[in-house]
């Protein structure tokens, strides 16, 4: 075999039909980026709820001095009685594991972290602006409902929170995207797969002559077709090459960016390197496919 | 080297066998004409040794193969050992003679210092010394037959096909191409060449097979065309 003799050849049928070579590189590209955001938003959501399970809390908001929530107005606030027998029925729940108080000022710290950026936000809320809470954690985070019915009615509580329902919100939008990003890449993925055969079907054509005279002279199957098969396999190659530089673009500015609001990224390097090489893969392995059912039907041999 | 056993050929969606129950028999470094009107089975015949076609029922064997037993796979090696020239030399255009001669070898993975010593030595022998590097359309037709005839005895082929090779080319120059054909004859390759040329087939004196509809109706050493045509 030798492999000069079938560069050139192939560098002559990626010449020959530049425009459907580009048609394909560019929709294997963007098919397999998609395919790669797909996976790596997956990665990301089940990576961000092993982070959360043991975060999520429900957050009980106690009432303060002139309160607007409607069930404490009129009230002058909760009272240390009301917070102790508050206290004393949440931990008297048995699915709660763990009750913590957070007072005016360390609320204030926190918002302090989560808003440094904000400073006209930072200036405009005070330490009595924040309300007081307990942070009661529980031992299964699906137990939620009875804990949040049997407090919410309690008195001196303004509003029950619960951050699993908040989190339940976001994974829903994040399982949107992955499911618009695979279903999308599965039509380009059908796509790139018909136009590979056309490129092939042109190619084939172009050089019907050359394999008319390699079949005359006994040149082996494997010798004639290969060519057309490696330039299939060179347009995925370049389109997964692009599809992975999309892929880093995406990991830097959207998953990284996301950081700062996420508590952290699940998302490592080493995930998006195995979904690179994941998406070349079958970037690859959709182009060889399709070269080969094409062949049989245009290349007799 | 070639035997046919009883070979009938009907080609899908005709009703008329292409070739009905032919027996021939064609020795290693044989000469035989394949004469006979268009449509009587000579390029079915070709096409047959070459396995590009399939018989409908009897036996096909060449150089010692049993095609009918030849998996898909092992059918380029047969046709290694079969060289083929046409009516219309199939040249690759944009090749040049030196190119298109070693391009039969460059297919078949033949190493590259085997192929700068042997396509020179048979562009001599077909009589294209010193035209190695024209392009096909500089030569003259015979000119682009040798080139073809070169390209199909290149390799050393027990057997070399010939379809028409003197259909495209005047008379005076078919001498010269028949002069090629019985120069490779005599290094011991068997040729078949099918013809319509009466001058050609009378002059040479070799053996002829005739071919009417799919039939055998002559078959003679020293033969000459025949009266009919």
């Amino acid at each position: 075999m030798r492999a000069n003799f079938i560069f050139s050849e192939v560098w002559i049928g990626l010449r020959r039909n530049l425009t459907m070579t580009i048609a394909v590189i560019v929709t294997v590209a963007i098919g397999m980026a998609l395919l790669g955001i797909g996976l790596m938003v997956s990665s990301q959501i089940s990576g961000m709820k092993d982070y959360w399970a043991d975060k999520v809390e429900v957050s009980v908001f106690l009432c303060k001095k002139n309160d607007p929530f409607p069930k404490c107005k009129g009230s002058g606030g909760v009272d240390q009685e009301e917070q102790a027998a508050l206290r004393a029925q949440i931990e008297g729940m048995e699915q709660v594991e763990k009750v913590e108080f957070e007072d005016a000022a360390k609320a204030y710290e926190n918002f302090k972290v989560q808003y440094a950026s904000n400073t006209v936000l930072l200036a405009a809320i005070q330490v009595d602006d924040m309300p007081e809470s307990f942070r009661v954690k529980l031992k299964d985070p699906d137990t939620y409902g009875a804990v949040i019915e049997s407090l919410e009615g309690a008195a001196g509580v303004s509003n029950v929170v619960n951050q699993k329902k908040l989190l339940e919100n976001f994974f829903g939008l994040m399982e949107k995207i992955r499911g618009f990003a695979l279903v999308i890449a599965g039509f380009l993925v059908i796509a790139a797969t018909l136009l590979i055969g056309n490129t092939v079907r042109l190619s084939a054509y172009n050089r019907r002559r050359e394999t008319g005279i390699m079949r005359l002279v006994g040149a082996s199957n494997l010798y004639i077709q290969l060519p057309f098969v490696m330039e299939g396999v060179i347009a995925g190659l370049i389109g997964g090459v692009m599809a992975a530089v999309l892929l880093i673009v995406t990991k830097v500015f959207l998953f990284d960016g996301m950081q700062g609001y996420l508590g952290n990224s699940q998302l490592t390097w080493e995930t998006v390197a195995s979904v690179i090489s994941f998406t070349m893969a079958i970037g690859v392995f959709i182009c060889v496919l399709a070269s080969f059912v094409t062949l049989r039907r245009y290349l007799r041999v | 080297m070639i035997h046919f056993d009883n070979v009938t050929k009907v080609y899908a969606n005709q009703n008329r066998p292409a070739l009905d129950h032919v027996s021939v028999d064609v020795d290693k470094g044989e000469f035989v004409f394949l004469v006979g009107p268009s449509g009587s089975g000579k390029s079915t015949f070709l096409r047959l040794v070459l396995k590009e076609e399939r018989p409908n029922s009897g036996a096909i064997h060449v150089a010692g193969k049993d095609l009918a037993r030849l998996s898909n796979f092992k059918v380029p090696h047969l046709r290694r050992r079969i060289g083929c020239v046409f009516q219309d030399f199939r040249l690759l255009p944009n090749k040049n003679v030196y190119e298109n001669v070693a391009f039969a070898l460059e297919v078949i993975g033949k190493p590259r210092r085997f192929i700068r010593k042997v396509v020179p030595e048979v562009v001599e022998l077909v009589g294209l010394e010193g035209k190695a590097h024209r392009m096909p359309d500089e030569l003259s037709g015979g000119e682009q037959q040798r080139v073809a005839m070169a390209r199909a005895f290149v390799n050393r082929p027990m057997i070399l096909l010939a379809d028409e090779p003197t259909g495209n080319i005047d008379p005076a120059t078919s001498i010269g191409i028949m002069k090629v054909l019985d120069r490779i004859n005599r290094t011991g390759t068997t040729v078949v060449m099918a013809t319509h040329d009466a001058a050609i087939v009378d002059s040479m004196r070799k053996r002829v097979v005739e071919l009417e509809d799919g039939k055998i109706v002559r078959d003679q050493s020293r033969g000459v065309y025949g009266q009919a045509y």
